[in-house]
């Protein structure tokens, strides 16, 4: 296993990641981090405005209506 | 058939929210660290544990995502070090983003008898066919595909690696197995996708 634990999200994969419904670039609103890395904040789609969290350091990039915790 | 969700779960143990690695994810693992290099860029789909993505990553230096539906897992593999998106498949990936996207798929056909209803069924069972989510990530992995990409995708014999190569086929993948595993109720094979 990696010697490493990434904490938050590295911001660079920004560069990686975009809204799910409609690929557009996201913007990163950043609440805290640790080491330059986001442990909490939000991604905002630059064009259709949905906003999905980052939360403990893992971005939540499903779309609003797969969102709940449990399945089905 | 033989192989129901409820016997090769409890033939596998799981009894947590998340699929352990088992005998799929250990060859998926090692054909990806042969196929993968260093500068690399790698998603794992369906990533679980954190098993491949974490064995890819240490095994090539290259940068592994690893990326679940089921937040437990996301979790998880964060905690074993691989960077966790939680998301639907490829969704939430930009156009031509992979230089390698690996996927051992949730694969088994559904049986109304073994249907749990809770994570680990979503993490074994592909519908009715099997094939379910394979296909729905056929539909849609060219596009996050760097152009000379390749898809390493795990195929069970439960699943039909004949059925899964023609669909990936009309996708525009041709396919070749780079390895496969015989077991007493399944064979599992790699099949690498390239355009």
């Amino acid at each position: 296993m990696a010697a490493t634990h990434p904490r938050g999200m590295k911001r660079d994969l920004m560069d990686i990641i975009c809204c799910p419904l409609d690929k557009h670039d996201l913007d990163l609103d950043v609440e805290s981090e640790e080491d330059d890395e986001v442990v909490a904040g939000t991604l905002t789609c630059t064009d259709c405005g949905e906003t999905y969290p980052i939360e403990d350091g893992i971005p939540n990039l499903l779309p609003p209506d797969m969102r709940e915790e449990t399945p089905a | 058939m033989t192989g129901t969700g409820e016997d090769l779960a409890s033939r596998r143990g799981v009894e947590t929210d998340v699929y352990d690695p088992a005998e799929d994810s250990r060859l998926l693992a090692d054909v990806a660290c042969d196929e993968v290099s260093a500068d690399d860029l790698v998603l794992d789909v369906g990533t679980g544990s954190g098993y491949v993505a974490a064995t890819v990553a240490d095994g090539t230096d290259a940068r592994v995502l690893g990326a679940d539906l089921n937040p437990h897992a996301c979790r998880r593999a964060r905690d074993a070090g691989v960077e966790a998106v939680r998301a639907d498949l490829v969704a939430p990936f930009c156009d031509g983003a992979f230089d390698v996207v690996t996927f051992n798929p949730p694969y088994l056909p559904a049986d109304a008898a073994a249907a749990r209803d809770d994570w680990m069924e979503v993490a074994l069972t592909g519908g009715e066919t099997g094939r379910e989510v394979v296909e729905a990530f056929l539909d849609d992995v060219a596009r996050v595909l760097a152009p000379d990409g390749s898809v390493l995708l795990l195929v069970s014999t439960l699943t039909g690696v004949e059925e899964v190569t023609a669909y990936a086929g009309e996708r525009g993948f041709s396919a070749a197995a780079l390895a496969d595993h015989s077991f007493p109720f399944e064979t599992l094979t790699v099949l690498k996708l390239v355009r």
